[in-house]
């Protein structure tokens, strides 16, 4: 039984790197995935976001996370930034580019009187932006950002793979110790399932605020 | 005065203006009538800067406020904050307490006074169009430019959408309407043009004829025979 709690103790710990994974990549997941669905608006930029959110999305996260940790970072920065930052890096360009796809989805779908409206009062782009365009679709996409978040939960997992001590790594690790797989990867996909479920209740409460009565 | 000189616009090789010039007295009240598809609102959105004429210059000093055809108030935001949102943007804050003042006199005035904290989603289309008229005034425009601000409404409601603009034109704001119904337009303007196919066919003065409306439909008749030709 104390073997049991210390293994659920050891993997649950991994919930700390986890963690700090997701939240640091769904932010800056959001904020660049804001900045390429803007810029995709406009025609100069265009053809360079649509390039990059090709590629994003057309190779796997595992390599992404490789090709940060062994070749771009320290090609840019010419030091290591250690693995919670690299992977904040790799999960958060990609995170970026789906995030991106949602919100063109939903800046798409808003009437084009709402931009023509703001131009006629004489809002300025950032502020058309900020304050007319972007709550808008924000609440309107909330359930594929939720989607988003969840799915970027569990794979921050591959971070194992450069060596991050996360929950899977730690169930890893004590399979490979003990020869006994059942009892610690259970424990991992528990806890997994646990932190979605708190994701899932999270968004659930946000989309409940009602920022507008019945969505117009 | 406004001036518009020989403008001409098209839409994917198709002239929706052509050649249309026309010149705006201060303080008056012009009217654009004609069929859907003869012009009417891309000259508005031509004058308002939505467009970009390919041909031809607009010219105007002044503020020019535009209420849109289907309101386009802001669905996160209550009443108030539509008014407010953009003059209170830039300003100190006690500038911005005259604002809102100013704000929730324009609603009273308007006798929705009440519905200042509302959401435009609990707003019936006569309210959303007396919120989104206040949103347009509170930049004190010289211009007011109304795309079909009747349409969508019942008898009643048009009826004090005349009895508001005849208000805001108190204040010595210069009105334009686009809309298909004549005898609004009649009971309203200065001064009606009758587009067809991007080009005016008639400019009339509803008080110099005893029946304007039966006048221009003369022209509807006409565009309707010379269409049934064409076909």
């Amino acid at each position: 039984m104390s073997k049991l709690l210390s293994d659920v103790f050891y993997i649950g710990s991994g919930a700390a790197l986890t963690m700090e994974l997701l939240v640091g990549g769904i932010l800056l997941g959001l904020a660049l995935g804001v900045v390429f669905a803007i810029l995709r608006r406009y025609r100069w930029a265009r053809p360079v976001i649509c390039g990059l959110v090709s590629v994003i999305r057309g190779t796997p996260v595992l390599l992404q996370i490789s090709i940060f940790y062994f070749i771009l970072i320290p090609a840019l920065f010419r030091c290591d930034l250690g693995i919670r930052a690299t992977g904040i890096i790799a999960l958060g360009i990609n995170s970026a580019a789906y995030v991106s796809e949602i919100l063109r989805g939903g800046i798409e779908s808003l009437p084009k009187g709402q931009f023509e409206a703001a131009y006629a009062l004489g809002i300025p782009p950032f502020y058309m932006w900020r304050d007319i365009i972007l709550p808008q679709v924000i609440m309107n996409v909330l359930p594929s950002l939720v989607n988003e978040t969840v799915s970027l939960l569990k794979e921050t997992a591959l971070i194992a793979t450069i060596g991050g001590m996360d929950i899977t790594r730690r169930a890893q690790a004590i399979a490979a110790a003990r020869y006994e797989y059942f009892t610690p990867l259970c424990i991992a996909a528990v806890t997994y399932y646990a932190l979605v479920r708190i994701l899932e209740f999270i968004g659930k409460k946000i989309e409940n605020r009602k920022l507008y009565a019945e969505n117009m | 005065m406004l001036r518009i000189c020989n403008i001409g616009k098209s839409f994917n090789n198709i002239a929706v203006l052509n050649d249309v010039s026309v010149h705006v007295e201060e303080s008056s009240i012009l009217g654009l009538a004609g069929p859907s598809g003869s012009g009417k609102s891309t000259l508005l959105r031509c004058i308002q800067g939505l467009e970009k004429p390919d041909a031809g210059s607009i010219k105007y000093d002044g503020k020019i406020g535009f209420m849109f055809q289907d309101f386009q108030l802001f669905p996160h935001m209550t009443v108030l904050q539509n008014l407010v949102y953009t003059p209170t943007r830039k300003a100190a804050s006690e500038k911005k307490q005259q604002y809102i003042a100013k704000a929730n006199t324009l609603l009273k005035e308007l006798g929705i006074g009440a519905k200042a904290g509302n959401y435009p989603s609990t707003l019936s289309g006569g309210q959303k169009q007396r919120v989104a008229l206040a949103r347009s005034l509170m930049i004190d425009p010289d211009l007011l430019l109304c795309d079909e601000p009747t349409s969508g409404l019942d008898v009643a409601t048009i009826s004090d959408v005349v009895a508001l603009l005849r208000k805001v034109h108190k204040r010595n704001v210069t009105i334009i309407i686009a809309s298909h119904d004549l005898d609004f337009l009649v009971e309203i303007c200065d001064r009606i043009m009758l587009l067809k196919s991007g080009q005016i066919i008639a400019d009339v003065r509803p008080s110099q004829h005893t029946n304007t409306a039966l006048h221009l439909k003369s022209f509807y008749d006409f565009s309707c025979d010379d269409a049934r030709e064409q076909a």
